[in-house]
């Protein structure tokens, strides 16, 4: 079966000679959600953001449902069908709730174009705040807009960087079981975590990422199970690789 | 008293609408373009050269005024091909030398490029057109009184005058409701607040920045042309309001364009006020008291936000 989502061999960073990622891969298929997790500064961000193509991608491939995308700009991947939800800063602040979704939707062709009344049926919370600012939502109110804002242009693959961050662990059951909806409406979720237990009692498989790199791949369930992933965590990468 | 306020908002609508250009493009190029004045002075003499056109190709020879306005038929379509003259002007010169400085995302460096690009653009236009003043129309007008002497000391306006401040705020009323309500003004704003984000969303950043240029330098062209329907066409147009024009965007608050426009008025009420109270010399410098008076009680100006 074709993945979803494949990246093999990614190397990148934010400047030159500095490489963040260095050789990083991961791949989703359709139908499941996988989270990446890794300790801090192994690479999970950036590799999403080189993905949408925020972040230059100096070596390796991206592909989406077998189309080469690497190095596309950002902004043809969502008509492409990468739909990406950055950690902060996520909706337009600005802009109605309305507006942020008229305007995600207005973007992409009609075909992909997905009602909003169907979006907010799925976030009912949206529905009563959608002439209200974006940036006078709550956290978790805020999340759910930035999820619907990709999800009206029918993404192929969504990405989200640490949507529980900042969310109380309530907010965080109310935003991954929308996730999970996701999911099962057929859209597959790639999802970076620092909130491991949380990410793997949710996800089908996870990768962890450590220097740029992956060390553990497999289904959450054994995963969690793994003692190596604690000592990556931990530092003791060269051990448990 | 009214008479004042009327030669101010007149002024202040030409201030208004390039001080809307110069907000717009603050906001979604992320610098002050100091060659938004040299626009409005293409626009004028683009208008100058687009009118000889006109007549030309329609054999009318001269132009007859048209109804009680100095000017006729003619200079509308003039005006929109200057406008689109200029806009043509403002994306060469992002394609040459912004867009290029852009890349290394480096604010400083453009403010004093769009120093350069004004002072070439304003050289290459004297070096075109020469120094003397240019006119649409010799026509001379006579003003209208509206309001008796006898209450507040009456108001005479000219209908070109009277032209001025109504197309400046319908022209500001399309532009609000173009960013309010169409996909290309939600793009700009989304643009404005968050780039990176707009990306993501699936905005094309580089169009959006197209249209910025576009629309702005349209603004500046139609602002050059009435500028130069009420007074004269000279190379120093622009430059002469470009002080205001800066305090008209600050003063309003930079990024808003409701702002601007307020701070065009104020503006040119200042200055207009200024002549009686302390010499026509003494102008510009009213206007800037005003704008020191007003940021030191709300430092973002009126419609500014916090960053």
């Amino acid at each position: 079966m074709t993945p979803a989502l494949e990246f093999s061999g990614i190397e990148g960073g934010y400047e030159p000679g500095l490489p963040i990622l260095r050789g990083a891969g991961a791949r989703v298929m359709p139908g499941e959600i996988v989270t990446l997790l890794g300790p801090n500064g192994a690479g999970k961000s950036t590799l999403v953001k080189a993905a949408a193509g925020l972040v230059p991608v100096w070596a390796g491939r991206v592909t989406l449902g077998g189309r080469d995308i690497t190095g596309m700009p950002a902004h043809r991947m969502v008509h492409e069908g990468l739909g990406f939800v950055p950690q902060t800063e996520n909706v337009f602040a600005n802009l109605s709730v309305l507006d942020n979704l008229k305007l995600a939707a207005a973007l992409v062709a009609k075909r992909r174009r997905r009602e909003l009344a169907e979006m907010f049926a799925l976030f009912p919370d949206l529905d009563r705040q959608r002439g209200l600012a974006a940036g006078r939502l709550s956290g978790g109110q805020r999340q759910m807009l930035a999820v619907a804002r990709a999800l009206v242009a029918s993404p192929s693959v969504l990405m989200l960087d640490e949507p529980s961050a900042g969310l109380s662990p309530k907010l965080v059951g109310v935003v991954f079981d929308r996730l999970r909806a996701v999911r099962d409406a057929g859209v597959p979720i790639l999802l970076v975590e620092q909130n491991v237990k949380a990410a793997l009692a949710l996800a089908d498989r996870a990768v962890v990422l450590v220097e740029g790199r992956e060390r553990l791949e497999g289904a959450a369930r054994e995963v969690a199970a793994d003692p190596r992933l604690k000592a990556l965590y931990f530092g003791a990468h060269e051990e448990a690789a | 008293m009214l008479q004042l306020v009327a030669d101010g908002l007149v002024v202040g609508s030409v201030i208004a609408l390039g001080a809307v250009g110069l907000t717009l493009t603050y906001s979604i190029l992320r610098f002050a373009n100091f060659g938004q004045g040299e626009f409005m002075t293409w626009g004028a003499y683009l208008a100058v050269s687009a009118l000889a056109l006109v007549l030309a190709v329609t054999g009318a020879g001269v132009m007859e005024p048209l109804g009680p306005f100095s000017f006729g038929w003619q200079l509308i379509p003039a005006m929109a091909l200057a406008a689109v003259l200029t806009a043509a002007i403002a994306l060469a010169v992002d394609w040459a030398l912004f867009r290029r400085l852009r890349r290394q995302g480096n604010a400083i460096t453009l403010v004093i490029a769009s120093f350069g690009a004004a002072l070439a653009l304003r050289n290459l236009v004297q070096f075109l057109y020469g120094t003397l003043p240019e006119y649409y129309t010799r026509e001379i007008q006579i003003a209208i009184r509206l309001v008796p002497r006898d209450v507040l000391g009456g108001l005479r306006i000219t209908p070109d005058q009277m032209l001025v401040i109504g197309l400046s705020l319908l022209l500001v009323v399309a532009l609000h409701v173009m960013l309010a309500r169409t996909t290309l003004g939600r793009a700009m704003r989304a643009t404005a607040m968050n780039p990176a984000l707009a990306r993501v969303a699936g905005v094309d950043v580089d169009g959006v920045v197209r249209a910025t240029w576009v629309i702005g330098a349209m603004l500046a062209a139609v602002a050059g042309v009435m500028a130069g329907v009420v007074g004269q066409v000279r190379p120093m147009l622009g430059f002469d309001l470009l002080l205001p024009l800066f305090a008209a965007a600050i003063l309003g608050g930079i990024g808003s364009v409701w702002g601007a426009v307020l701070g065009g008025y104020i503006v040119g009420l200042a200055e207009s006020f200024s002549v009686p109270l302390f010499g026509a010399e003494y102008r510009a410098a009213t206007a800037f008291l005003v704008l020191i008076g007003i940021l030191l009680l709300r430092p973002t100006g009126i419609f500014g936000e916090r960053a």
